[in-house]
């Protein structure tokens, strides 16, 4: 036997560490057979979603060809974030963050918050998915495969014969545990690779994803390592070692997201819509100047068409609609920085808590964390904005709507994605 | 004859509580030395400075004319060491052990020489695929001589090898040490174990409290006096 | 019994006596003593906080909708209302479905809003378990606690050879087993301590003194099971490594991976299509219905006949009443039925969704309990849907109000002329006074019978996890080996 499978076969021979190895394959292999077909029916609802639509949006264009204003007033518009190819690796906040949207003409901020949230008893339980095996149940199982591979020896009065015996004793430690490590960071990363290939994930982002998993296992090792260079007994070892696991884990998260929200306030979600609707309701009963002064600001080019005659028009009604989108903005950038701050210090902090930060990396390389929901949100906005752009020139300018110029209306595009 | 083993001052603390005072005894090739004394005495912590598992606070511990700190790999090479109550793995055969403990020495044996090793030591054949944990306590310190053998190295290091064997056994590996020193290894034992010291031993140290506090040599012909040996031990005479 | 009492405490109080003078022991209790008391004071501050805070945002919301000024009926309609949910006292200990659920609804006419925004959006994001609070403690962090105190207690004994010796002296198995089992209980309710006082903090603030103790109870079982599991366990192994192996292993699939497992059977068996999608349905099916803003819409052909039959006359303009608002009327009544026909659908899918997680109760007692909690505790799913029910009843409430205003206080002359002029404008607003329509919401639990109903299924599977490990438990020791 030579040395390196001398431990191999050692391990092979250990009847509890194979038992942790296949528990852990089979979490890996439950959680990415979960996250595809949780991908999956994503996918799916996101085709009949835009089936729905077309059929919908051809019954209301039909119905409501009136005038721009009508047409406006009742065409809602699909947009959707579909997953990354990568996403059943980390299902992340999709399960709180909207990636669906309808909007219309109407003020933005009156939309863009609803949330299309799944049962609420699921949201608090959390996902099976890879990430949270990789980040919470992977240390476990290190721990059980690691903590008393010197202890054990102690106890059993073997310690001394294997380092009088061994040719290089730290060598012998060292690869009986590097074996351990090797063999879960494998039985890991087979069903990754494998659910990977199925959904076309790219080959460097699995490897980077493989590469994150095995540095944080290899600090899980570094923490063991040093637990077990005391001599303490087996149970002590496990008793720290899972303690250093929830303040690691639990502890230093839970902390980490009390002190991130503390210290970084964002205004709150219900202000914002009430702004806006105060705003909104406000303007009926204003002078038309007072709405359509601030509105010919952003939209100097319509100021030749901004007389409102009469005391309805539908030109002022979509101004009063932005302008409320304009008073509400102040508070709707804050909250958007806000949350932008929280996950940037969040992701500073989260070097204090391995776990977390894994969990946060492969959310990013999955394009299902609190920066993607963002960037969705920007793509909603822009998309609005395109909306307006569109309605506003022929609405203020009273054409009338035509087949041609209905074939010009913006439909939500799905940006490259530059993660 | 440089002595293969050789304690010269040896002092060794273990928790701040020094367990060795000034230790100095030597052991030549073809020789078996036994470092007797009751718990507590120091026996084992002399013998773990042989194995460099401890260091001295003063004085060494040499092996062939080397201290065992200066190069421990060269020393671990030259030594076989039998613990006591030896407990190689439970989940392995005799074969199974044999094979990994002597890869782990770099020590290179064949499925014959393992045989014949359990031969000597007398290991039944049919046993020697089970799992150590259907043996008993007798069978487990065979395979762990079996281990010392087949290591063959000039020095042996023996942790109280009889204790919990049956006196059948107790003559068979007493038997078994006579005939390795006479193939020209220097065996040390320690042991509380005063007729087995004087059946087996060629010089006996009598240790207490950490000193050497005596001496027994085996005359030319027959063995060292177990009576003389035993009133040294509880204190009845000065050795 | 064979078994004196003296006997067992003797044997449960050397136990103790073995904890209290080991280090790690004493270091692991109170580090646990240590996040028991920061996670409850925490959570106690954070939600007494938010109860008054959501109280108060009621009242103003309230106070605003009154203070309105004359105006058209239907402008009140779309200026809308908000209800809040006020966390129920025991969310101090666990916090349920409130942090992820939004907790306050925009009302209007014509639609059913969702809650808006769940805390879980706008906070940073750490994955894993993120919040502590003092359930998930006791939940997840005690089991752990009682693993490394209690793993030993025969195994050690086995190890040591001191089992033998205590058998001989004519200690029977199950004495020694209750001896035990007590030691890891009277641990257990010591630990118990810090949320029996955050129960009475909860019926300080008015909860049902019945479901308080009812919460600390289920909770207390619940670690009843993991002592009796513990030493079930160390009873029936050999040794000390392969029974703390085989305890980390339950705990981790009680408490990590069976509720996530739950969850995933769950939305496999129950797919839920999600708001929008059948918001694509219910507008299909409400197109149906006409447009309320629109009285010349045909589909309200019928309500004009049976109105002009009704008051024997020949045109809208002829009615004592408003055409307009009678329309605005039929059509929320209308367009609310089938709006709660689409919410109770997808409530009752939530629910046996939940009940099909719920039900791994049966394989895991830390999901068991979670349920309980949050039943008993009022933070469950079913309280949720009680909130938006509630909420659906005052927006219906109010917005019926106002079209009975519109109906009965605005000519129909006056409101289909408000367009024409500034001062036809403000002839077709009504005073503020009819604003009263609003009622007063203050969003209330549900009664402590019907928590204990809701919570049935999963104390039963405490219940039943809880006797069959104790029967276990007696069986084994009966034939304890040295």
């Amino acid at each position: 036997m030579s040395g390196l499978g001398r431990e191999l076969w050692f391990l092979w021979r250990d009847r509890a560490a194979k038992v942790w190895l296949l528990i852990g394959c089979a979490a890996a292999g439950l959680a990415v057979v979960f996250g595809l077909t949780e991908i999956a029916a994503q996918r799916d609802m996101i085709e009949r979603l835009k089936a729905a639509d077309e059929i919908e949006r051809a019954v209301t264009t039909e119905g409501h060809r009136e005038d721009w204003g009508s047409a406006a007033y009742y065409t809602f518009h699909l947009t959707y974030d579909p997953p990354e190819e990568f996403a059943f690796a980390a299902l992340g906040l999709r399960d709180a963050s909207p990636w669906k949207h309808r909007v219309r003409m109407l003020a933005l901020e009156g939309q863009i918050h609803e949330s299309d949230a799944a049962n609420p008893d699921f949201a608090l339980t959390g996902r099976f998915d890879f990430a949270f095996v990789a980040a919470m149940i992977a240390p476990l199982i290190l721990i059980m495969l690691l903590h008393d591979l010197r202890s054990r020896e102690r106890a059993s009065g073997r310690y001394n014969l294997l380092s009088a015996t061994s040719a290089d004793v730290r060598m012998l430690w060292f690869s009986r545990a590097a074996w351990r490590v090797g063999a879960l960071t494998f039985v890991l990363l087979v069903p990754l690779w494998i659910a990977g290939f199925m959904s076309g994930a790219g080959a460097s982002k699995l490897f980077a994803a493989s590469l994150a998993l095995l540095a944080h296992l290899l600090f899980w090792w570094t923490v063991i390592a040093f637990v077990n260079s005391r001599t303490w007994t087996s149970t002590v070892n496990l008793t720290a070692l899972i303690g250093l696991w929830l303040a690691f884990a639990v502890v230093a998260p839970a902390a980490i997201k009390a002190s991130v929200d503390a210290a970084i306030g964002v205004p709150e979600g219900g202000d914002i819509m009430l702004t806006q609707r105060e705003a909104v309701n406000d303007a009926w009963d204003l002078p038309q100047e007072a709405t359509m002064t601030p509105f010919v600001e952003r939209h100097p080019d319509l100021e030749p068409y901004a007389e409102v005659e009469g005391t309805f028009e539908w030109k002022w009604y979509y101004a009063f609609q932005q302008v409320g989108d304009q008073v509400a903005e102040p508070l709707s950038v804050a909250y958007r920085e806000g949350r932008a701050r929280r996950d940037a210090l969040a992701g500073r902090l989260a070097w204090l808590s391995p776990p977390a930060k894994l969990e946060r990396a492969l959310q990013r390389m999955a394009g299902t964390d609190a920066l993607a929901a963002l960037q969705y949100e920007d793509e909603v906005r822009a998309f609005h904005a395109d909306l307006r752009a569109f309605y506003y020139p022929p609405m203020f300018k009273g054409e009338a709507v035509t087949d041609a110029a209905l074939a010009e209306r913006p439909n939500f595009e799905i940006p490259a994605k530059g993660r | 004859m440089t002595a293969a083993l050789e304690a010269v001052n040896l002092t060794v603390e273990r928790s701040k509580q020094t367990v060795l005072l000034d230790v100095s005894f030597g052991v030549a090739p073809g020789e078996v030395y036994a470092l007797l004394g009751g718990n507590g005495a120091g026996k084992s912590t002399a013998l773990l400075s042989f194995l460099g598992l401890l260091t001295p606070k003063s004085g060494s511990a040499r092996v062939q004319g080397r201290s065992v700190t200066d190069d421990l790999t060269a020393a671990r090479r030259v030594t076989a060491y039998l613990p006591e109550a030896a407990t190689l793995y439970e989940h392995l055969s005799a074969h199974e052990n044999l094979a990994y403990f002597l890869s782990l020495a770099k020590a290179a044996a064949d499925r014959a020489a393992v045989d014949r090793a359990l031969d000597r030591v007398g290991l039944q054949p049919e046993a020697r695929d089970k799992r150590l944990g259907s043996y008993s306590k007798g069978m487990r310190q065979k395979v762990a001589i079996a281990l010392a053998l087949l290591r063959d190295t000039p020095i042996l290091l023996l942790d109280e090898p009889t204790s919990g064997l049956d006196p059948v056994a107790i003559d068979e590996f007493n038997t078994l040490v006579r005939s390795l020193a006479d193939d020209d290894r220097a065996i040390l034992m320690v042991t509380h174990d005063v007729y087995g010291a004087c059946q087996v031993a060629d010089r006996i140290g009598l240790l207490r409290k950490g000193e050497l506090v005596g001496g027994f040599e085996r005359p030319a012909e027959g063995r060292i006096d177990t009576e003389a040996v035993h009133a040294a031990f509880a204190g009845r005479t000065v050795a | 019994m064979s078994w004196g009492s003296s006997r067992v405490s003797t044997i449960a109080t050397a136990e103790w006596r073995l904890w209290m003078r080991s280090k790690s022991a004493i270091a692991a209790l109170l580090a646990v003593v240590l996040i028991i008391a920061a996670t409850s004071v925490l959570t106690a501050v954070r939600f007494t906080e938010e109860r008054q805070e959501r109280a108060h945002q009621q009242e103003v919301a309230e106070e605003t909708f009154l203070s309105q000024p004359a105006r058209h009926p239907h402008r009140m309609v779309h200026y809308g209302h908000y209800v809040f949910r006020t966390p129920p006292p025991l969310a101090i200990i666990d916090p349920g479905v409130d942090s992820v659920t939004g907790q306050s609804i925009f009302l209007e006419g014509h639609r059913q809003n969702t809650a808006m925004f769940a805390d879980t959006r706008a906070s940073a994001n750490v994955g894993g378990f993120q919040t502590l609070s003092p359930a998930s403690v006791y939940k997840v962090l005690i089991p752990l606690l009682l693993i490394a105190l209690g793993h030993g207690v025969f195994v050690r004994e086995r190890e040591a050879r001191t089992l033998a010796p205590l058998l001989a002296q004519g200690v029977s198995g199950v004495t020694l087993y209750a001896g035990k089992v007590l030691a890891l209980t009277a641990l257990s309710a010591a630990l118990l301590t810090p949320m029996l006082i955050m129960s009475l903090i909860g019926v300080a603030s008015g909860e049902a003194a019945s479901v308080s103790l009812a919460v600390v109870a289920a909770y207390g079982a619940y670690l009843l099971v993991w002592s009796a599991l513990i030493v079930l366990m160390s009873a029936a192994l050999r040794t000390r490594g392969v029974v703390l192996g085989c305890l980390v292993f339950v705990w981790l699939s009680w408490s990590l991976i069976t509720p996530r497992l739950a969850v995933a059977s769950a939305s496999a068996a129950e797919p839920s299509p999600g708001k929008l999608e059948t918001d694509y349905q219910l507008k299909a099916d409400l197109r149906k219905l006409g447009d309320g803003h629109n009285a010349a819409d045909p589909a309200f052909n019928a309500l004009k006949a049976n109105l002009l039959a009704e008051y024997d006359v020949d045109s809208v303009e002829e009615l004592p009443i408003n055409f307009r608002g009678a329309v605005a009327q039929a059509s929320e009544a209308d367009l609310t039925e089938v709006m709660n026909e689409y919410a109770e659908r997808r409530m009752a899918l939530e629910i046996r969704q939940s009940h099909h997680a719920n039900g791994f109760g049966w394989l895991s007692p830390t999901l068991a309990v979670s349920a309980a909690s949050r039943h008993l505790a009022g933070v469950d799913l079913e309280t949720h849907h009680r909130f938006l029910r509630e909420a659906e009843a005052v927006r219906f409430d109010f917005v019926q109000g106002l079209n009975k205003s519109h109906v009965e206080e605005l000519s129909y002359a006056d409101d289909i002329h408000r367009n024409q002029s500034a001062e036809a404008s403000r002839r077709a607003r009504i005073s503020p006074e009819n604003w009263s329509v609003l009622n007063e919401f203050r969003f209330q639990p549900a009664t402590a019978d019907e928590r204990f109903g809701a919570a049935k299924a999963p104390i039963s599977m405490l219940t039943v996890w809880l006797t069959t490990l104790i029967a276990v438990g007696v069986f084994a020791s009966r034939r304890l080996k040295p």
